[in-house]
C-alpha cells in the first residue's frame, strides 16, 4: 500500500464504494466522477497510520454500517477505523487539518549514542529558522520550514534514528519529514543512509490554540 | 526489519526485503513491481502439483491490459493443482539496479525467482518483443538456448499470434502453444505434473530427462515443440523441408480451439491493477475470430472461426465483474465489437443496468461503419477517445485487391454521419505499400482526407457547431503476416517506403489535417522476422546482446544494431521481408497448421491481384477456408436469439 501514489488511493476507494454497492453522489458533466476528497496528500513510499477523506453519498445510510460494508471490500492492506456523518456545509477535511505527525527512521552506517542525538536535536531546536530548497514550477526556491515544525524528538536505536515530529500540513503549507532530516543532517555530519529513509505517517489532527483534536473529533 | 537478522532466508524473502528497504523508493512507479493486487492469486507452493509463470515482455501497464494474461492466470490458479504467477519485463531503471545487485527477475506475486518456476510461459503480441524475451530469461538466469539448459531447468513455453510462424524464436523455446491457450494449458500442466510425480523431474530426480519429458507434451494436440522438427535446407540455403524427428509425432501441428465460447471459461474476478493501466476497465470478451477476410490480416486467419457468446451470459457477467472489481466501465472488446450479432440490444441493456452505478459502456477498435455510428452515439466514452475509421487504403480498386469491404458509398455514409452527430475530429487509418499499390492510391488517401475535412466542415456549419474540422491520417506500412493470403508477397523496400511517406508528406497541405506514419525501419524488421526461420534467431541473439530491448518502444528503438546483427549473423538484410515466396515454396511455417488450407490462400492471393472481392461466411455462404471441418467447429453467431445457434454444424 505504500507505495500507492494519492491518486492510486482515491481510484482503490472509489473503486472498494461501488463493490461494496455504497450509492456515491456523482459531479455534474459530461465525465461524472465520485466526489472523494482526502484531508491530505500521501506521498508514494509513506505508510500511514491514520488518513481521512470527505465522501458525498447518495442517501443518509448509518455511518457505522458504511465503515462495515467498506471494511469488506476494500483491498487486503487497508483498514476502516470509523466513519462519522456530516451535515452539508460542513468546511472540508483539507480546509481544517493542519497537522501531521511522522515517525521516520534512519539507517545508520556507523554508531551515534542517544547523547549525540538528543545534542544536535537541542541545537536546531534553538535555532529561529530552516531554509531548505524545494524545486518549484519556476526553479529552485527556498523556504523557511522552522515555523511549520512543532515538535521533534530523537531516539537511537542501534541500527536506526527514530525521529517523531509534529509539522504543519494543509493549505497554510506543509512540511516533508524528510526536510527535517536534512536540516538535523545539515547541523551535524551523523553517519547515516540519506537513501534508507522510511517514513510513516501517525496522524492528521486539527491543531485549535494548543490542543490537537482527531479530525473525527470536531466533526 | 525483524527479517534483516535472520541469517538464513529464502531467495524471494532477500527479494522482498531488498525490494522493500532499498530498490522501490529508486524506481518510477514502483507499483510495477509490488503485486497485491484486489484479487490477485496467492497459492501455496506447498499444495500445487506443478507451478507456472506467465511472463509477458513488456512493463507491467502493457502487461496487466492483456485480456488472454487475465483468462489464462485465473483459469489456472482455479485449479487447486495448478499455480501461475506473473513475471513482467522490468523497466530499465529497475533492470538496472537488478543487475547491479544481481538479483535475478521475480514474479509479483511471491517474488519468486523466475528459475524456481516448473514453466515459464512467453506470450508473444508481436515481433519487436523478441529481444525482451531474451532479455528476461537473462534477467532471470535461465540459459537462454533451449540445447544449453539443464535437465532440470524450468520449461521455457510460449503462445499468442507470433506461433502462427515461431521459427526466430525457435532456439529459445522449448514449446510452442498453438491456438486458444485455455484449451491446451491446463492438458500439459496436468501432464507435466505427472512427470514430476512419476519421475522426480525437477526434485532431484534421476534420469528425469527434459527430451522424455518435452516428447510426451509434443504429442498433445496444438504442441509444437521446435527442436523435434528438422529443417533442411537446400544448396543456395532455400527450405527443403521440415520433418518430425519422432515417428510418433504429426507431421503438422495443429492449431486448437475453444469449439463453444459460450461454455468457456471467462475470469469474473479479474486483477485490479493499482496503478492507471493501458485498458483500465472490466473487459468482455463478446466474440473470437473475425471473417471479414482482409487479405492482409493474420489474426483474421489465425483466430477463426468466429464465436460469439450470447447476450445473457455477457449480461451476467457484465454484473458479476462490476461488482467483483468496481471499476466505472466495461469495454466491449473482440476483433470487431460491431459484429456481434446482437450488438445493438447488448449496449443498450448494458448502458440502462448500469447507469445507476455510472458504469460506462466503451468499444475498443470500432471499425466505423454508418451502423456502428449510432452505436458510438449509444456509449458515453467513445466521445472522449474519437471515433477511428479504417478505410485501409485510398481507392476502391486497392480496397478490393485487399478484401476490405468498404465502398466509396459506405465511406461517406459515415463521413456524413460522424459530422452531422457533432463529432468534428475523425481518425483514418491507412496501409501504405499494399501488394499492386501506385502513385494513384496514394493521391487517394490524400483527397479522400482532404474531402472528409470539406464535407465535414460543412456538416458542421450546418449543425451550427463552430469547431474547426480535424482530421489525423495514420499511415502503417504493410507487413505480409504468415497465414494470410498475401504471405506469399514481398514487402516493398524500405527506401521505397521511406519515399512513399514523403511523398505523403509533401502533398498533404491543408493544416486540418495530421498525417502521423511509423517508423519504415520498425516495419521493415517486424517482415523480416514475421516471415523469416530459424537463421534469425542467432540475429534476435546478437541484437540483444548489441542492447537491443523494448524494440517495441519507438524512443528504444535502435536500427543500426539490428543491421549489424543480420549481417554479423551472415544474412542479406531484407532476405526475408523482400522475399517473393513462389507457391511451390516451402514456407518456414509450413509445418505449422492454423486450420486454413493453402487452397484458399492461393485462391484468395489470385483474387487479390484480380481485385475480386470475398464475402463474409458469416453472412454470406461458407468461402472454404477450411478452418470449420478441419479443427471439427463451426461459426457461431449467438447475439441475436441469445441461444443456440440453428446454423450451427456440431
Amino acid at each position: 500500500m505504500r507505495w500507492l501514489s494519492h491518486l492510486d488511493t482515491q481510484k482503490a476507494f472509489e473503486r472498494t464504494f461501488r463493490r461494496a454497492q455504497i450509492p456515491l453522489k456523482y459531479s455534474e458533466g459530461f465525465n461524472p466522477h465520485p466526489k472523494i476528497a482526502f484531508a491530505s496528500a500521501l506521498a508514494v513510499g509513506v505508510v500511514s497510520q491514520g488518513e481521512y477523506f470527505d465522501v458525498e453519498l447518495a442517501g443518509t445510510p448509518e455511518p457505522a454500517v458504511v465503515a462495515a460494508k467498506l471494511q469488506e471490500s476494500l483491498p487486503v492492506g487497508l483498514r476502516v477505523f470509523g466513519a462519522v456523518a456530516v451535515p452539508p456545509g460542513t468546511p472540508a477535511l483539507m480546509a481544517v487539518v493542519n497537522r501531521a505527525r511522522y515517525r521516520v527512521q534512519v539507517a545508520l552506517n556507523g554508531p551515534v549514542t542517544a547523547e549525540q542525538l538528543q545534542t544536535v536535536i537541542r541545537r536546531i531546536w534553538l535555532q529561529d529558522s530552516w531554509l531548505v530548497e524545494r524545486v518549484g514550477k519556476r526553479g529552485p526556491i527556498v523556504k523557511d520550514i522552522r515555523p511549520g515544525v512543532f515538535a521533534l524528538q530523537g531516539e537511537v536505536d542501534p541500527e536506526f534514528i527514530v525521529l517523531d515530529m509534529l509539522v504543519q500540513t494543509g493549505s497554510a503549507g506543509n512540511v516533508r519529514p524528510e526536510e527535517v532530516v536534512d536540516v538535523l543532517l545539515a547541523a551535524d555530519g551523523l553517519p547515516v543512509n540519506r537513501e534508507r529513509v522510511d517514513v510513516e505517517r501517525l496522524g492528521l489532527f486539527v491543531a485549535q490554540g494548543d490542543r490537537l483534536l482527531s479530525p473525527l473529533a470536531i466533526r | 526489519m525483524e527479517q534483516t537478522r535472520r541469517c538464513f532466508r529464502q531467495p524471494h524473502e532477500v527479494i522482498s526485503a531488498v525490494l522493500e528497504d532499498e530498490l522501490l523508493r529508486k524506481v518510477a512507479k514502483p507499483t510495477r513491481y509490488t503485486g497485491g493486487e484486489l484479487n490477485q492469486c496467492k497459492k501455496d507452493w506447498l499444495r500445487v502439483d506443478v507451478t507456472m509463470a506467465f511472463a509477458f515482455p513488456d512493463v507491467y501497464e502493457v502487461a496487466m491490459s492483456h485480456l488472454g494474461m487475465r483468462i489464462l492466470y485465473h483459469l489456472v490458479n482455479e485449479q487447486p493443482d495448478l499455480l501461475m504467477e506473473r513475471v513482467f519485463a522490468p523497466w530499465m531503471d529497475m533492470e538496472d539496479m537488478l543487475r547491479k545487485r544481481e538479483i535475478p527477475l521475480f514474479s509479483l506475486e511471491s517474488h519468486r525467482p523466475m528459475a524456481e518456476f516448473d514453466v515459464v510461459g512467453f506470450t508473444l503480441q508481436h515481433e519487436m518483443s523478441f529481444t525482451n524475451v531474451l532479455n528476461m530469461l537473462d534477467l532471470g538466469k535461465i540459459a537462454l538456448r533451449s540445447s544449453d539448459r539443464k535437465p532440470d531447468a524450468p520449461l521455457i513455453i510460449a503462445g499468442g499470434p507470433c506461433a502462427a510462424n515461431p521459427e526466430p524464436l525457435a532456439d529459445f523455446l522449448d514449446l510452442v502453444v498453438l491456438g486458444d491457450g485455455e484449451e491446451v494449458l491446463p492438458l500439459l500442466l496436468r501432464k507435466i505434473a505427472a512427470y514430476k510425480k512419476e519421475t522426480g523431474w525437477r526434485n532431484g530426480g534421476e534420469g528425469a530427462g527434459r527430451e522424455e519429458l518435452l516428447h510426451r507434451l509434443a504429442r498433445i494436440p496444438g504442441v509444437y515443440v521446435p527442436a523435434f522438427y528438422q529443417p533442411h535446407y537446400g544448396a543456395a540455403g532455400e527450405l527443403k523441408g521440415i520433418t518430425p524427428r519422432y515417428g510418433d509425432l504429426p507431421l503438422r501441428v495443429r492449431k486448437q480451439v475453444v469449439g463453444d465460447l459460450e461454455q468457456a471459461y471467462f475470469p469474473t474476478k479479474p486483477l485490479v491493477p493499482f496503478m492507471e493501466v493501458v485498458h483500465d476497465r472490466v473487459m468482455l470478451e463478446v466474440l473470437r475470430g473475425c471473417s471479414r477476410a482482409c487479405r492482409f490480416c493474420q489474426a483474421g486467419t489465425i483466430y477463426r472461426p468466429v464465436r460469439e457468446r450470447s447476450m445473457a451470459t455477457l449480461k451476467k457477467q457484465a454484473v458479476t465483474t462490476i461488482q467483483n472489481t468496481g471499476y466505472d466501465e466495461i469495454s466491449l472488446t473482440s476483433l470487431n465489437t460491431a459484429d456481434y450479432s446482437g450488438v445493438e440490444p447488448l449496449i443498450q441493456e448494458l448502458t440502462t443496468e448500469h447507469a445507476a452505478q455510472k458504469v460506462g459502456i466503451s468499444l475498443p477498435s470500432l471499425r466505423v461503419d454508418a451502423f456502428s455510428v449510432d452505436l458510438a452515439k449509444a456509449v458515453q466514452k467513445v466521445r472522449k477517445r474519437g471515433l477511428t475509421f479504417a478505410p485501409e487504403a485510398g481507392t476502391q480498386r486497392l480496397r478490393d485487391v485487399i478484401n476490405k469491404g468498404v465502398t466509396e458509398e459506405d465511406l461517406w455514409n459515415v463521413v456524413d454521419s460522424v459530422f452531422s452527430n457533432g463529432w468534428s475530429a475523425l481518425k483514418l487509418y491507412f496501409i501504405i505499400g499494399l501488394p499492386t499499390e501506385t502513385t494513384a492510391d496514394l493521391d487517394g488517401i490524400v483527397s479522400l482526407a482532404e474531402q472528409v475535412v470539406y464535407r465535414g466542415t460543412s456538416l458542421l456549419r450546418k449543425i451550427g457547431v463552430k469547431k474547426p474540422v480535424r482530421v489525423t491520417v495514420s499511415v502503417s506500412a504493410f507487413i505480409p503476416k504468415p497465414q494470410t493470403p498475401f504471405q506469399w508477397e514481398p514487402q516493398v523496400s524500405l527506401t521505397e517506403l521511406e519515399n512513399k511517406q514523403a511523398y505523403l508528406r509533401s502533398r498533404i497541405r491543408d493544416r486540418r489535417i495530421t498525417l502521423n506514419w511509423h517508423d519504415a525501419k520498425v516495419s521493415f524488421l517486424e517482415a523480416e522476422l514475421a516471415r523469416g526461420d530459424r537463421r534469425l534467431g542467432q540475429v534476435i541473439f546478437l541484437a540483444w546482446q548489441k542492447g537491443c530491448k523494448f524494440d517495441g518502444w519507438s524512443e528504444h528503438f535502435n536500427y543500426e544494431r539490428w543491421l549489424a546483427a543480420l549481417v554479423e549473423a551472415g544474412l542479406e538484410p531484407g532476405q526475408y521481408a523482400y522475399r517473393v515466396y513462389p507457391y511451390d515454396a516451402i514456407l518456414p511455417w509450413e509445418h505449422l497448421d492454423f486450420g486454413i488450407n493453402r487452397r484458399y490462400l492461393v485462391a484468395e492471393h489470385q483474387r487479390a491481384l484480380a481485385g475480386v472481392r470475398t464475402a463474409d461466411c458469416r453472412r454470406d455462404k461458407c468461402q472454404g477456408c477450411g478452418v470449420c471441418s478441419s479443427l471439427e467447429v463451426s461459426v457461431d453467431l449467438r447475439g441475436d436469439h441469445n441461444g443456440k445457434n440453428p446454423h450451427r454444424l456440431l
